[in-house]
């Protein structure tokens, strides 16, 4: 069993209660957690799918500093055990098709009548309402339809797209800053409200200067590769370097964005002749030689070790940086294990030994976040949440743990 | 039948300070880094002011440009503020004495005494790589920054450089980490009196964000596709084989046959295809790996016989999380946009122009867009003057 350790973070005192699932929702209640927030997950092991389940990586790196509660939503002594629950929360969070805790008897329309603080987010993937709102979305669907993933990629190209998923992140992040804006509201007026999020509109919103220019000009954003989308800025690109030991391709961007850059680039490669070339002088000319550009600078990076060659161009004062896998992020980035980024959890799992875990990047002086508590499996805080939350006793969770209601 | 009802989207003509942080104060003294922050406080009532030097603010000169000159990347960045030029630090102090949050992306010469001074404020420290470590003093562009934190080796295909994403998605992830750092020290600071300096480093931040990298570097040993610490770019395919974009007829869309195989499997069978996944020996776990493979091969035959647009919303008719591959333009006519009136409108000089709406809707204090400010120069009594907060 986990020990949760008491929270000096910011948010403390603040108690979520979490019907999210994937990521896009975990992530944010995961945040909050991090900042101190009391986070109780509420899970049924009849909707776990095929990245859900608590034995999977994926739920432990978006799941922890929470509580797990097991329910069996399907039957009504859970579903008002859930209601009981909601009334004790400071925030109900789901991200559950539309209507699905309206249905259940726990949507902001039943609970806010007797609990008029408490703010509730819907996580959906399109909003209340609309022609497409019973529409089902994870991220990739998302970065499709938002025009995310036609963008990412290199002219002529079919689509590439982003290779992770971006928006659910994106959306759970935004999820928190409505969560903590409510929360101010609430501050000064005594009063919750509900807050529907669209995780498509989210997205949709990550191409806001694309789509004023569209809007304003009338210009159709097209895939532009490592180009800077609208400005001169040249060079700016990524580069091979040295390959690895066992063959495989090694890179490092490079990005001129002012023309003394360009000049400390020029010294740096020896290349005197582009240093006295005036058509080279400003990004537009460079922009208009810019396959020589990248074919003179890729021959020059191609036999060096891409640490060093970082090292070198930002010496100069010429951005550059390291194409870094996670591999490089967990075991070579200097920088982040300076800064104590990457932890390993006091409390192994159960069934998956060992784990770590990516600190939150945000750092508070008086209210630290230093609490980090792996995520739980089924039903393992079913007594200290009945307990805490709602005052109920050993024997009575006993009895509906074996009579399937927490399950 | 969804109880929930439509939250009202934007009034046009709305107060622009209708939002939930209507009581909120915040001096913006951000760069590209930053300042999608104040953007998101701003837009959510928060009265912002915008601290420019007076040489000029460097981001009023990104393009694009509207045809009044005006640049739409800093109409859309540097919505809901106002502006001010000044480099007096006696104007500074005197807003960080009448404010509740400061952002600032290294202007601040010495932040603890404005803490000091004000006991209460918060500030958030954003760096590009922290404040010390051996790269505290790189520089980094967004494209750099992606490069380093795990964006660009995520994205791209085998015979393609790494990419970085379209756009500046790294001034969405710092931009909405500041402001998650902001109100959650202001929460702390409304109950307890006590601000805080909130330190942020935007490396820190785009590690945060990568899904399975992460996953991948510490446990690929007991992942069940996994043989390497890091996954190699490949297009669209995503980590778990499942999703991934097929060519259709007329256009291009994301398909999975997550998360129920089996549903997906009866409509291929409705369809006269994949019968050859029936084979027992696919309900074995221990062939997971090859039965996906299968699934998404059948998949991609199948769907190139498809009519995108009518293939995507049978698709979701059925509940299968398909994605038409959309353009921007395919985008800005989006019917369920359209539906949802969520477009608002940004403030271009004299005009105003179609631009995105909110990313949340609250049913109580709702979003709004406001102007960009023009960018005074100023004292500091003028400062507060121009602002609305001399009292």
């Amino acid at each position: 069993m986990v020990t949760f350790e008491p929270t000096t973070g910011p948010l403390s005192g603040v108690r979520i209660l979490d019907f999210t699932h994937v990521l896009a929702g975990p992530f944010a209640t995961r945040v909050m957690g991090d900042m101190g927030a009391d986070v109780v997950k509420v899970m049924s092991a009849t909707r776990a799918g095929l990245a859900g389940g608590v034995d999977h990586p994926y739920h432990t790196m978006w799941n922890r500093n929470k509580r797990v509660l097991q329910l069996d939503l399907a039957r009504d002594e859970a579903r008002a055990i859930a209601r009981r629950l909601a009334l004790k929360a400071d925030v109900v969070i789901d991200n559950f098709s539309v209507g699905v805790l309206d249905r259940w008897g726990l949507g902001y329309d039943n609970v806010s009548p007797e609990h008029p603080g408490v703010i509730y987010v819907g996580m959906s993937g399109m909003g209340v309402s609309g022609p497409w709102q019973s529409y089902v979305t994870y991220a990739p669907t998302v970065h499709a339809l938002a025009g995310l993933t036609y963008l990412t990629g290199l002219p002529g190209r079919n689509d590439i797209g982003i290779g992770f998923s971006y928006n659910d992140h994106m959306a759970g992040l935004h999820g928190v800053v409505a969560v903590l804006s409510a929360l101010e509201a609430r501050h000064s007026s005594g009063r919750g409200q509900r807050i529907d999020m669209s995780q498509f509109e989210v997205g949709v919103s990550f191409s806001g200067v694309a789509l004023l220019d569209w809007f304003a000009n009338g210009v159709a954003a097209q895939p532009v590769g490592n180009d800077p989308a609208w400005e001169p800025w040249c060079p700016h690109a990524i580069y091979p370097c040295q390959p690895d030991a066992s063959g495989g391709d090694q890179w490092c961007a490079i990005a001129v964005v002012s023309d003394e850059q360009w000049r400390s680039l020029c010294a740096l490669m020896a290349a005197d002749d582009w240093l006295v070339d005036p058509s080279l002088a400003d990004a537009a000319g460079r922009r208009e030689r810019r396959s020589e550009i990248d074919a003179r600078i890729s021959e020059w990076t191609h036999g060096q070790e891409r640490y060093t060659l970082m090292e070198r161009c930002q010496a100069a004062g010429v951005p550059a940086g390291v194409v870094q896998t996670g591999e490089d992020l967990a075991t070579r980035d200097p920088q982040l294990a300076a800064a104590g980024m990457f932890i390993g959890l006091d409390d192994p799992h159960p069934n998956l030994g060992p784990l770590q875990a990516d600190r939150l990047p945000l750092q508070f002086d008086r209210t630290p976040a230093t609490v980090y508590n792996r995520a739980e499996v089924w039903g393992e805080s079913n007594h200290v949440v009945a307990a805490d939350w709602l005052g109920m006793s050993a024997e009575e969770v006993d009895r509906l743990q074996s009579e399937g209601v927490m399950e | 039948m969804s109880n929930a009802q439509p939250i009202p989207q934007q009034d046009p003509e709305a107060d622009a300070r209708s939002g939930p942080l209507t009581h909120v104060r915040v001096v913006d003294l951000t760069d590209d880094r930053a300042i999608y922050a104040g953007k998101l406080l701003g837009d959510l009532g928060a009265s912002v002011v915008r601290v420019e030097p007076t040489d000029g603010d460097p981001l009023r000169e990104r393009a694009p440009f509207h045809t009044s000159g005006v640049s739409l990347w800093h109409a859309f960045f540097a919505s809901s503020r106002s502006c001010v030029q000044s480099d007096d630090p006696a104007v500074m102090a005197r807003l960080a004495q009448s404010t509740d949050v400061i952002i600032d992306c290294q202007r601040l010469d010495d932040p603890g005494a404005l803490l000091a001074a004000n006991p209460r404020l918060v500030i958030v420290d954003v760096t590009s790589f922290g404040r010390s470590g051996p790269w505290s003093e790189y520089q980094a562009t967004g494209l750099v920054a992606e490069a380093l934190g795990g964006i660009a080796a995520t994205s791209g295909d085998a015979d393609t450089p790494p990419l970085k994403l379209y756009g500046d998605q790294y001034a969405f992830v710092v931009g909405v980490y500041a402001a998650i750092g902001a109100l959650a020290a202001l929460r702390h600071a409304r109950v307890t009196g006590q601000g805080q300096i909130v330190r942020l480093s935007a490396h820190e931040a785009l590690c945060s964000v990568l899904e399975h990298v992460l996953m991948w570097a510490w446990y690929h040993e007991q992942l069940p596709f996994a043989d390497t610490p890091a996954l190699p770019r490949r297009g669209s395919l995503h980590w778990s084989n499942a999703y991934v974009v097929m060519q259709a007829r007329g256009g291009s869309i994301m398909v999975t046959p997550t998360p129920d195989f089996q549903k997906q499997l009866a409509w291929l069978l409705e369809e006269g295809q994949g019968a050859v996944l029936l084979d027992e020996r696919y309900a074995d776990p221990a062939n997971l790996a090859e039965m996906i493979a299968l699934t998404m091969s059948t998949l991609r035959d199948w769907v190139a016989t498809k009519d995108v647009e009518a293939f995507f919303h049978e698709a979701q008719r059925r509940h299968h999380p398909y994605g038409w591959v959309m353009t921007l333009p395919e985008v800005a006519a989006n019917p369920q946009l359209a539906a949802r009136d969520w477009w608002t409108s940004y403030p271009l000089g004299d005009d105003r122009v179609p631009g995105p709406g909110a990313p949340y809707h609250f049913s109580q204090t709702p979003w709004s867009v406001g102007a960009g400010g023009d960018g005074e120069i100023v004292n500091a009594d003028e400062a507060l003057d121009a602002v609305g907060w001399s009292d």
